[in-house]
């Protein structure tokens, strides 16, 4: 027989936030060029070309790109690397997904 | 390696190194832009501030060190695949700081468009812009030239 357990619910949302989807966003600064902001998409992440100019111009345009979806360590560790390149990066839980 | 070297007039960069230094001393101890994770422990927080700091010095340090004795003398700085990307980061970092203090005045509009009449700005905002200006220049010419190798690094 099987008996019914009760997680606690703390538990619960925190293997939910590490596990699930995370983004990673990029937000507008006035500072940073258009051509330097391209090129680090396209280090950061192996963007072509076209990717990374359509990248830069959402974030340009709207205030902020979605660059990347996925789990919350490699979330984090392109967090780190654009923040190393001086970017206004951002980590969020992936509500859409 | 390809390898560019960019002359200057040194009377005109000359008096912008004195600004590069007055932000870099900043930049020592405090990042040029806002970093850090949501919700993140206190130790990770720690450790992550910590290594971003220590890369921004070692980029501060590879921008101060291209302005030495050699510069004064040739009055030239080069760039290669070893130090593009650090200089690139460092002019990014400097220019992040000119913007929070020595160009608070001008609003991001203006920094954005770089419409303004430099000759009516007070005399160490000029000169600050001049330098904001001087090290999007830098940037602009390393990566029209040198793209591929920090791409390929």
């Amino acid at each position: 027989m099987t008996k019914t357990v009760t997680l606690p619910k703390e538990d619960v949302r925190t293997e939910t936030a590490l596990g699930g989807p995370w983004r990673v966003v990029v937000l507008n600064d006035p500072v940073n060029l258009m051509s330097y902001v391209v090129l680090v998409f396209r280090k950061v992440f192996g963007f072509d070309d076209q990717t990374a100019r359509r990248r830069m111009l959402e974030v340009h345009e709207q205030g902020r790109s979605v660059v990347w979806r996925g789990l919350r360590e490699k979330a984090e560790a392109y967090v780190f690397t654009l923040q190393q390149w001086h970017l206004t990066a951002v980590l969020e839980p992936d509500e859409a997904n | 390696m390809k390898r560019i070297e960019v002359k200057l007039a040194v009377p005109i960069v000359a008096p912008l190194l004195d600004v590069i230094r007055e932000q870099a001393a900043g930049l020592r101890d405090a990042l040029a832009g806002p970093t850090g994770l949501p919700d993140a422990d206190p130790d990770l927080g720690e450790s992550w501030g910590g290594e971003l700091l220590e890369a921004q010095r070692s980029e501060i340090d590879a921008l101060l060190g291209l302005f030495g004795e050699e510069f004064f003398r040739e009055g030239a700085v080069s760039f290669d695949g070893d130090n593009a990307e650090v200089i690139l980061r460092a002019c990014a970092a400097v220019r992040l700081r000119l913007r929070e203090h020595a160009l608070k005045t001008l609003g991001d509009d203006t920094l954005e468009t770089g419409e303004l009449e430099i000759s009516r700005l007070p005399r160490d905002v000029n000169r600050a812009f001049r330098c904001y200006v001087f090290l999007a220049t830098l940037q602009e010419v390393i990566i029209q030239h040198l793209d591929e190798s920090i791409l390929g690094g």
